[in-house]
């Protein structure tokens, strides 16, 4: 089966939740969606939240928007617990992983989701701000970022001003089209963990702003007809592909 | 919110505080006290009993945090209802301020499982009537034929 960008990242999220975890998506996200759904698919057992107040909705009732507030995420649910919930939940150190996102992040993985260029009073481009990521970030014992791009003007030298940033003692992981960056708990700095088997170390170090010390990194495996065939299954509209475009 | 730009840059909403229970620095956040809350329901009664029968997001934080709640419904049914599950009733009515009958109150967004499209022409003329400063005339032409 043939795979692209899209599928190797939903992949790489799957990969990362472990059985009895707790985990949470935000708003906006189809790419954890589908990819958690797949997991669902794969027989993984752990614990879907996310902002439409269900919990481990029916996974096969495939999405028709990229949108993840809709009846999809909802529907065939075992109970309700909102994001004010979710986020007392998460403070009291029991979510295990939050896929969030990001604006721009630098190699501390300090995080812009408030504004780029300008000032903060007066910005160039006005972000979603960091009602989930801010609350989230020190707290989740593992914040897994998801960003389906890999550039220099995502991944810079220096980010501005940090609407969140991680907890030097938590593991803290950036999924992007091309690798895993890592941070591992105790250090302060990413470090390339993996790269996809379609990239090189020399085409990550190209598209990021920051310096990669990294010589020698492992490549992912490529995903399997198993679980390629899990997303599929539950995305038949290949919403999935919607950020990507 | 450890590790954020934001505490220092808004003192007016952020603030780091000595636990009273250990000592232990923690960031306190400022209670957001909104002039009104309007939120939709699928359910109330003519006191403001509120049944959210789908997703409920923050709504019933919204109520209680806001000094006025005005509540638009699907429909108002009888407090019978409320009586039948009371666990149901995601806003009691010592909350509400007034309650508006209006089928399709969340049109062009989404009230689950009575719609569940969002009709993006008219979310897209909405964007537009924002950015235009045409709020009222746009609402008009969604009221129209209705009042």
């Amino acid at each position: 089966m043939e795979y692209g960008k899209p599928e190797m990242m939903a992949v790489a999220i799957m990969r990362a939740i472990s059985d009895g975890d707790i985990v949470f998506h935000g708003l906006a996200s189809s790419t954890p969606m589908v990819a958690m759904k797949a997991a669902k698919a794969m027989g993984k057992t752990f614990t879907y939240l996310t902002l439409s107040d269900g919990v481990d909705h029916d996974y096969l009732k495939p999405p028709t928007v990229a949108s993840t507030l809709t009846a999809n995420t909802y529907e065939g649910s075992v109970a309700t617990f909102g994001l004010d919930e979710i986020f007392d939940l998460y403070s009291s150190g029991k979510g295990d992983i939050a896929f969030l996102s990001c604006l721009q992040m630098d190699k501390s993985g300090r995080i812009a989701m408030s504004y780029l260029g300008g000032t903060y009073d007066n910005p160039k481009l006005r972000g979603p701000g960091g009602a989930g990521s801010a609350t989230l970030t020190p707290v989740t014992k593992k914040t897994i970022i998801w960003k389906p791009q890999h550039d220099k003007r995502t991944f810079v030298e220096h980010v501005e001003f940090a609407t969140t940033s991680p907890d030097v003692n938590k593991e803290f992981t950036v999924i992007t089209t091309l690798c895993i960056f890592k941070k591992p708990a105790g250090e302060k700095y990413l470090k390339v963990h993996t790269i996809f088997p379609y990239t090189t170390l020399e085409e990550v170090k190209e598209n990021t702003g920051w310096q990669i010390d990294e010589t020698n990194v492992p490549v992912m495996d490529p995903p399997t007809e198993e679980e390629l065939r899990a997303l599929k299954l539950v995305d038949p509209n290949n919403i999935l592909g919607f950020e990507f475009k | 919110m450890w590790g954020s730009d934001l505490v220092a840059k808004r003192p007016e909403f952020f603030q780091v505080v000595k636990s009273p229970f250990d000592g232990t620095e923690v960031v306190c956040v400022k209670a957001l006290v909104p002039d009104y809350a309007i939120i939709h329901v699928q359910e109330a009664d003519i006191y403001g009993n509120c049944r959210i029968l789908g997703p409920s997001y923050q709504d019933a934080l919204m109520a209680r945090a806001a000094k006025k709640t005005i509540v638009t419904t699907e429909r108002i049914v009888g407090t019978y209802r409320m009586k039948e599950e009371p666990k149901l009733t995601a806003v009691p009515h010592f909350l509400v301020e007034a309650v508006v009958e209006l089928p399709g109150g969340a049109k062009p967004g989404i009230c689950y499982p009575e719609y569940q499209a969002v009709e993006w022409p008219k979310h897209k003329a909405y964007q537009k009537a924002v950015k235009e400063g045409q709020v009222p005339q746009y609402a008009d032409s969604m009221l129209e034929g209705r009042l």
